[in-house]
């Protein structure tokens, strides 16, 4: 049967998900170089995003190729060497923008946060699926706040607030679709409400993520900081109206009003650029990335490749939600790249594996 | 292969349901920003990266209708500090040593609230030309400050005819939300009264634009358009100096005069010189009067305060056009026209003048202006002696007939309605009748028509009100036959270039059927007003025919408004002029005299006659 499934290529390619995915990363390095072709060196950006996104697309035809179920075995190496990274990042770790989150590599920056959100689809899903989706003992919740908390804590040090988030999203995606009851659902609810509001009355966060939620609560109240931020980003986006100032016409791109552009605000540089048309075919092409992912889950025969399914497509759904809503004033300004879009190597790459671990998924449907 | 349970298929539908409806705000967000409120943002995108420095356009002149300069500009050198370099304190301290000005001066005018963000800020005006030549040679030392060329608006006549030029001020911020079509910006000066604020948009030409893209540092990246300004076009108006020099110091004399005769609450006025011929008004003042160059460099506030007082007397307040006042006996043409022309009397009737007329019941007295009576009176000589029992009688006999003829007549002559004058501010003034009347008073018994109220407009006085020029128009209309031209007092719009591109048409105003009797009978009557009527005394020996009618309003509680309205000559009438004294007494004594002098000017008469004469009529 197996044999049978490995020769058979129309069977085992998921040309919807590559298709999706190879559409939303041509744009994204359409935009990165919109955004950045200002620049005294126009195709610095655009060069380095090409080559990540032709590694990314090695490294996801090598994530399609073995049977996904052997990963179980190294899931104890996977976390240790996880948290090894998130520790060594703050004695070597390069400093950008007032946090630390980069170790140097020489040719490219590894962001070991990036890594961590793939580390724990995959070990979390081992252990959920271990106890067929169902945790009633208390030893076994403590064990799931380790698990996702030793790593969150991590990341939050940093600072990365929003990358932190990301895994608390991908846990409860997981948790939700494997059995999680709706009282459990409640407490966990619960304490994580009492955290963020502890963290807020104790003045955990730093005082730079503090500002960040209360502008959003409040604009008006930092016209030229964060909230000038955010500001220039919805003047982006509506000025672009229905049809878009047109490709490489973005004034609130190319004249410098949009902050990080090419990062974290891209979606601003296409909506400015290509109008409600273009934004709109972006949220479609997302929508359908996933959707992909709810159907990879469905058809899974395995527990194991559902749950990570749903943890990839739990981790993007949040990305998507709270990086475009944040660009369009609906959530706080947090770090939270767009996938397949933002510039930047460690997040490419981390998605093309998390595509390459979809595809495999896919192809190991019937197993 | 192994299924995997049911609940979590449910789950799995539970799921694909969130991220839709997660996409489903999105699209709703998305669409809200970019289709629903597209034109705000639109616009708040440009204004990010659209700057625009203006350049002012030098504002058109005035000239009088033979040429002669009234009103132009005079070139001024302005240091300006770019807004860029305002927080440059060191630089700031060096030019107000140059300037010779106090630093903190120097502060104060950069910072100066009204400037739009981006533009240049004025240091100084006025500067000489050698400290211009000083500031370019040192300009290494001096970044961002340039020196430019601005206008100031100059008064060559000095303070001739304010009321028609009117004056210039700094635009108000209620004025800026009316100008939207117009370029003007903030800190703009724009005419605000006369002749400089009717043609505001005529005067003002095209501001110079300069239009830049800015990037987010301010840092310019390219012109986006750059227009050279436009000068403004010149007005000429139908105005002629010399003879508005004798107006206004001809009103000003009578005011002097009232004052003197005993009437020291005398202290506005007005004068109109009209063509009746074709509308143009040649000469127009009003009392008190005002000197524009004051508003020219700003005003201080206590100057400003002074020339709108309680005791002030309003100078800026063009009483000719802008006032309404009774207009008593001049006002006895409408009634005279209206019983002749609707049958009530005719021009044979005589009437029993015994100073006191009882026409509606000895309960209801009304008196003439004179006591002892005018005797037997034909129509005409009622006129002639301003009889009042005969035009008491006329209108009871108007009142009776019903329609409201006399308010009828009063309309067709131009009362109630604006003449269309070019200036601004017109009063409408008002016609009483029964609708009026009942809309205005609260009181039931106040609301009723009564006849004495006809018989107090058949006399000018009671409801009826009326602007000076509304009364020039009166005898315009019956020295031209029942044609009124509408009052103008600009002739020609013309460019810089000297290329005319509008000249003022005469346009009808109204043509009023009179037949030639009752035309005939009221001239002869204002004729012998001049002749051996209450106006004999001031126009005694004047050597061109006039026909006229004095006039003395009552006003409760204030002294006696004195009028006088006359045409000359009269069988081929080329002046209408009306003089109107506030609070100066009698007509015949104070308002006629000022006409003569008025008419010596204008036919070039030796003879000016005296300031006042005394004759007690009303």
């Amino acid at each position: 049967m197996r044999n049978r499934v490995y020769l058979n290529w129309f069977n085992y390619i998921n040309r919807g998900l590559i298709f999706t995915v190879l559409a939303i990363m041509l744009f994204g390095n359409l935009m990165v170089y919109s955004a950045t072709h200002v620049y005294d060196n126009p195709y610095q950006f655009l060069q380095k995003q090409l080559v990540f996104s032709f590694l990314g697309l090695a490294v996801a035809v090598g994530f399609m190729f073995f049977d996904y179920n052997r990963l179980r075995q190294f899931i104890v190496p996977f976390y240790v060497l996880n948290i090894f990274l998130l520790i060594v990042v703050f004695f070597i770790g390069k400093d950008v923008y007032g946090s630390t989150r980069w170790i140097p590599l020489g040719f490219f920056n590894l962001q070991p946060s990036e890594l961590a959100k793939l580390v724990l689809i995959i070990t979390f899903g081992e252990f959920l699926a271990d106890r067929k989706g169902d945790i009633k003992e208390v030893k076994d919740w403590l064990i799931v706040a380790a698990h996702v908390g030793v790593p969150m804590f991590l990341i939050m040090l940093q600072p990365d607030l929003g990358t932190s988030l990301v895994l608390l999203a991908i846990m409860l995606g997981m948790l939700s679709v494997s059995g999680l009851r709706w009282q459990q659902a409640l407490a966990i609810f619960s304490i994580g409400l009492s955290v963020v509001f502890a963290v807020l009355k104790f003045g955990l966060l730093h005082e730079y993520q503090m500002k960040r939620i209360l502008v959003f609560l409040d604009p008006s109240i930092d016209p030229t900081g964060v909230g000038y931020n955010l500001k220039q980003s919805k003047i982006a986006i509506g000025s672009g109206g229905f049809l878009g100032k047109g490709l490489f016409s973005g004034t609130q791109s190319s004249l410098g009003f949009l902050p990080v552009r090419y990062a974290d605000f891209i979606f601003s540089v296409v909506a400015e650029e290509l109008g409600f048309l273009g934004a709109g075919a972006v949220l479609l092409l997302f929508l359908a990335l996933l959707i992909k992912c709810i159907s990879i889950a469905k058809s899974s025969g395995n527990l194991f490749g559902s749950l990570m399914a749903i943890g990839i497509g739990s981790m993007w759904l949040f990305q998507i939600f709270v990086n475009i809503g944040m660009t369009m004033g609906m959530m706080p300004v947090t770090g939270v790249p767009l996938p397949f879009m933002s510039y930047g190597g460690s997040a490419m790459m981390m998605n093309m594996m998390s595509v390459g671990l979809l595809a495999n998924i896919y192809a190991h449907r019937l197993k | 292969m192994r299924p995997i349970n049911d609940l979590i298929q449910k789950r799995l539908f539970m799921a694909s349901m969130i991220v839709t409806v997660i996409f489903g705000l999105l699209f709703f967000r998305l669409w809200t920003l970019q289709v629903v409120a597209r034109d705000e943002y639109v616009n708040l995108s440009n204004n990010n990266r659209i700057r625009t420095v203006t350049t002012s356009a030098p504002r058109g002149n005035i000239y009088d209708r033979s040429g002669l300069l009234l009103a132009n500009n005079l070139p001024t050198l302005a240091v300006t500090v770019d807004y860029q370099e305002i927080n440059n304190e060191e630089m700031l301290a060096e030019l107000a040593k140059i300037l010779n000005m106090k630093l903190a001066a120097v502060r104060e005018r950069v910072n100066d609230k009204k400037y739009a963000p981006f533009y240049p800020r004025i240091v100084k005006q006025g500067i000489s030309k050698e400290t211009a030549s000083y500031i370019k040679e040192n300009s290494s030392n001096l970044p961002g400050v340039d020196i430019t060329t601005n206008f100031y608006r100059n008064y060559p006549k000095l303070s001739l005819a304010p009321h028609v030029i009117g004056y210039i001020g700094e635009i108000s911020q209620e004025e800026l939300a009316f100008s939207e079509a117009l370029t003007h910006t903030s800190g703009d000066l724009i005419g605000k009264s006369g002749i400089e604020g009717e043609y505001e948009e005529i005067l003002c030409g095209t501001k110079g634009i300069k239009q830049f893209e800015i990037d987010r540092t301010g840092s310019i990246t390219h012109m986006l358009d750059e227009r050279e300004p436009v000068a403004g076009n010149h007005v000429q108006l139908t105005i002629d100096s010399a003879l508005q020099s004798a107006t206004e110091s001809s009103l000003k004399s009578a005011v002097m005069a009232a004052r003197a005769n005993g009437y020291p609450d005398a202290n506005g006025g007005a004068a109109i010189v009209l063509n009746p011929n074709n509308g143009e008004i040649l000469a127009l003042a009003s009392y008190p009067t005002y000197d524009q160059t004051l508003f020219v460099r700003g005003m201080t506030s206590r100057e400003w305060e002074s020339l709108n007082a309680k005791g002030s007397g309003y100078p800026l307040f063009n009483r000719a056009v802008m006032a309404s006042y009774a207009p008593a006996s001049v006002f006895k043409p409408v009634t005279y026209v209206a019983g002749l022309s609707d049958g009530v009397v005719s021009a044979k009737d005589s009437f029993l003048c015994e100073g006191t007329w009882l026409g509606m019941g000895e309960m209801w007295p009304k008196n003439c202006w004179r006591k002892e009576g005018h005797g037997e009176t034909g129509f005409t000589a009622g006129l002639k002696d301003s009889c009042d029992v005969v035009f008491y009688e006329v209108g009871y006999r108007l009142y009776k007939r019903g329609g409201e003829r006399l308010q009828h007549w009063s309309r067709k002559f131009g009362f109630g309605k604006a003449t269309g004058v070019d200036l601004p501010s017109e009063v409408i003034g008002r016609v009483p009748d029964r609708k009026w009347k009942k809309e205005t008073h609260e009181d039931l018994e106040e609301q009723k028509w009564l006849p004495g109220d006809t018989v107090n407009l058949a006399i000018g006085q009671g409801d009826l009100l009326t602007s000076p020029l509304q009364v020039a128009d009166l005898y315009a209309a019956i020295a031209n036959d029942g044609l009124i031209w509408k009052p103008h007092v600009v002739s020609k719009v013309f460019t810089p270039e000297g290329d005319e591109i509008r000249t003022a048409k005469r346009k009808k105003l109204a043509d009023i059927d009179i037949s030639k009797d009752v035309l005939d009978g009221l001239k002869k009557g204002l004729v012998s007003v001049i002749k051996e009527g209450t106006a004999s005394n001031a126009f005694a020996g004047f050597p061109v025919p006039v026909a006229g009618k004095t006039g003395t309003s009552e006003v409760k509680g204030r002294d006696d408004f004195a009028w006088f309205a006359c045409f000359a000559p009269v069988n081929n009438p080329k002046y209408v002029v009306v003089v109107m004294v506030e609070e100066g007494g009698h007509g015949g004594s104070i308002a006629a005299p000022a006409a003569r002098r008025i008419l010596s000017t204008a036919f070039n008469v030796s003879s000016v006659g005296p300031v006042s004469v005394s004759d007690d009529s009303r």
